[in-house]
């Protein structure tokens, strides 16, 4: 199953400004582990937040899962694309602890299940025990692994991430690559993200897209 | 932009909080447009008269009293901004924010605490009898141009000085370093690259200042000057002649836009802006002996005048006039003015959050364009705004008789312009732009991050607010909303023009006890709203302190 479609898409910030993507098309089928390497200033990030629904293409079409998401008759709002986001800088809501956090996507949940699924992706992540703790008390390595927690917990179709590494020190970048990917198999989980280190690309991916 | 990137940019914005803000701009705007509506409707007979003997008058007035009080708060506003930023001296830590304090106190209350204080039974003239010197009497009469000058400058200076300071002592220094090392002496340097540089800052200030003038009803009454101001609260208060007094506020309306419109076109050629992203703050130089005696003098002479004398004074005249003033009226008083300030900010909170809710989740020139409406009420005077509500208010009325009548209420005609709804309608169209402005600025601080991430989540836009924007922005809300609360108590004009029947606030009742030249009384509700005001002041410096570091 093609997991995302794109066909055609173009996007500019402005109308009256260059396009930053122009008539762009690929698929990714269930499982698969995608990267998009290319210079900055290529819109990488853009087609991530074009899948996710936080900018709107100018043309063309986005199907995820099968079900079309935005095309020039249809808008589904990001809230309800059923896709998951690990941003660059992680968005750990700072008002939150680290279970809170992880809680947060799971409203659609009891609340007994809710717990057990917290847990669960704690573990998933070497964090449990952590459950207390706030953004701010936690390490780069660990709060990246949170704010993947977090983005998995609702079981997403997909799961996209803007440079999951960047902020990271070399040293860890290694054994987090590793972790990750053992992570996104066990969970299934098909996953597009973005970087411009070519060795992410080779520990971790399963192809890749030029831009 | 082709139809369908319309229809799909609309798909995605289009949502209950788009809506309710789109209402609420059109609601704010209506009584601006009720009274352009004015100019196209006939004249009746008093305008003829208006404008033969009130409207010349009033407008050179305005002119005059603009002209003069932008200059001086520009001279001692600069001076002491320039003054503080650059050199250091004893109690400067003291100063630079004791000169923010004259702002908390309202012009209208200066006004006559210095025309008490100067007059012939004033402390000023008693003194220099005792002291045997014989004053001559009009050296001492601030009732007039010239004393409404004084006061507007003392009074309102601040803001030309906070906007200067803030901006010298964060962008200037390599600038100024550069013009020492090149073999400028001080004086040069202030005139020719301090003055040059810091102008679109001053122009901010002054900007703010000359709002605050052509706004003024209480100084300008109460000194007997004819302002456009004044000259529309007359029309009403006088003749009671609503099209007139709205029409002259049409005017008042246009020439301002064509003002705006000007400076808009002459400042288009003369923008600055940094080349260099790194900016150097200015390093202060330690003044030595007389010329630190003389800083301190300066900052000092300014400091006492504009506040700890006026402070002073209303302290010891309302320990003369206390027992008789704070009464039962006394409270409920206060409690009507707190009640109606509360009701408006309220209203302002929340309708500003969901303005800015919607302009920053779509950065266009709709959003632009939409906040911009919303603010629009603090660049309009506040005799404007009164009248434009009050038409509002009255036309309502004479729609709503079918209505008041199946209601079983034959008698009264008028309800809603009877009503407190009308002032708190105005404050909201008035100061919506204090509240917007504070709030914006907290979401700007954190950006869209949660909110997208929150979004990815699972949750819409309602949730997402509730669960991650406010507990975020709950520092910009509370401090928005204390300095509209401030402003709100601190009004005069909108207070005393659309205030029902026997209601008064502590501001109204200010300037009544002292129109009718009963100040001693009117020290104790003066010192309650400087009171308030103080708090505002701290509160805003604080904020200001947060921001830059």
């Amino acid at each position: 199953m093609n997991i995302v479609d794109i066909r055609n898409v173009s996007f500019a910030y402005a109308r009256n400004q260059p396009l930053i993507i122009d008539d762009l098309s690929f698929s990714i089928q269930t499982g698969e582990i995608v990267g998009i390497v290319g210079p900055s200033g290529s819109g990488k990030s853009t087609v991530l937040r074009l899948i996710a629904g936080l900018e709107l293409p100018a043309k063309g079409s986005i199907s995820v899962a099968e079900k079309v998401v935005v095309d020039d008759s249809t808008f589904v709002p990001p809230e309800r694309r059923g896709v998951g986001m690990v941003f660059q800088d992680y968005a750990l809501f700072p008002h939150l602890s680290v279970a809170k956090n992880v809680e947060f996507g799971l409203h659609r949940l009891a609340r007994s299940e809710r717990k057990e699924r917290v847990q669960e992706m704690l573990e998933l992540v070497h964090l449990s025990g952590f459950e207390k703790r706030y953004p701010h008390e936690l390490s780069g390595g660990q709060q990246q692994r949170v704010a993947l927690a977090r983005a998995l917990a609702p079981r997403p179709n997909l799961m996209l991430m803007d440079e999951p590494f960047s902020n990271l020190d070399a040293e860890l970048k290694a054994s987090i690559r590793s972790e990750l990917r053992e992570i996104l198999k066990k969970a299934q989980m098909t996953c597009l993200f973005v970087t411009h280190d070519q060795q992410d690309v080779e520990d971790i991916c399963d192809r890749t897209i030029r831009m | 932009m082709s139809w369908t990137t319309i229809r799909r940019s609309m798909k995605k914005h289009t949502n209950a909080w788009l809506i309710v803000s789109l209402v609420g701009a059109a609601v704010i705007l209506l009584p601006v447009f009720s009274i352009l509506v004015s100019l196209f409707l006939e004249p009746n007979e008093n305008w003829q008269h208006i404008k033969e003997y009130l409207l010349t008058d009033s407008i050179l007035q305005t002119i005059w009293l603009v002209l003069f009080t932008g200059l001086f708060t520009v001279l001692i506003g600069v001076g002491l901004a320039w003054l503080v930023a650059a050199y250091d001296f004893p109690l400067k830590r003291f100063f630079r924010w004791g000169l923010i304090l004259p702002l908390a106190i309202p012009p209208y209350i200066a006004a006559y605490t210095f025309s008490t204080m100067m007059s012939y039974t004033g402390v000023v003239q008693k003194t220099l009898r005792e002291l045997g010197i014989e004053a001559n009497q009009s050296w001492f009469d601030l009732m007039s141009l010239k004393g409404a000058i004084f006061v507007f400058t003392m009074f309102l200076f601040p803001y030309v000085y906070l906007i200067t300071r803030s901006f010298l002592e964060r962008q200037s220094g390599s600038f100024i370093e550069n013009a020492q090392l090149l073999g400028r002496r001080p004086f040069s340097i202030f005139w020719r690259v301090v003055l040059p540089m810091s102008r679109p800052a001053i122009f901010g200030g002054v900007t703010l200042v000359i709002f605050e003038v052509i706004s003024d009803y209480g100084v300008t009454s109460y000194y007997g000057i004819h302002t456009i101001s004044t000259a529309i609260f007359q029309t009403w208060f006088g003749m009671y002649d609503l099209d007139s007094a709205v029409r002259l506020a049409a005017w008042m309306m246009v020439g301002l836009i064509g003002f705006f419109l000007v400076e808009r076109v002459l400042r288009r050629q003369r923008r600055y802006s940094t080349p260099t992203a790194k900016l150097n703050p200015l390093v202060p130089k330690k003044l030595k002996g007389w010329s630190a005696f003389l800083a301190v003098a300066c900052c000092g002479l300014v400091f006492a005048v504009a506040f700890l004398i006026p402070l002073l004074q209303l302290i010891s005249w309302s320990a003369l006039s206390y027992q008789d003033v704070l009464t039962s009226t006394f409270t409920e008083l206060a409690y009507n003015t707190v009640l109606v300030a509360l009701l408006a900010t309220a209203i302002i909170i929340v309708f500003a959050v969901m303005v800015a809710q919607v302009c920053r989740l779509q950065k266009n020139w709709f959003s632009y364009a939409l906040s911009k409406m919303v603010t629009a009420g603090y660049s309009i005077p506040g005799a404007i705004i009164a009248m434009g509500v009050l038409a509002l208010f009255v036309w309502l009325d004479k729609r709503l008789v079918p209505l008041y009548q199946w209601l079983g209420n034959e008698q009264a005609p008028l309800v809603l312009s009877l009503s407190i709804a009308m002032l708190v309608f105005a404050y909201v169209v008035r100061f919506m732009a204090t509240g917007y402005n504070a709030i914006d600025a907290g979401f700007e601080k954190i950006g869209t991050k949660y909110a997208e991430a929150s979004k990815l989540l699972g949750r819409g836009m309602t949730a997402t607010f509730w669960k991650v924007d406010l507990p975020l922005i709950k520092g910009a809300i509370l401090s928005g909303a204390i300095l509209t609360f401030v402003e709100i108590i601190k009004e005069l004009p909108l207070a005393l023009l659309l205030r029902p029947f026997n209601f008064e606030t502590l501001s109204t009742k200010t300037y009544q006890f002292a129109s009718d030249e009963r100040i001693i009384e009117a020290a104790v509700p003066a010192l309650f709203i400087i009171a308030v005001s103080t708090i505002s002041v701290i509160i805003f410096h604080q904020v200001g302190k947060r921001l830059e570091r």
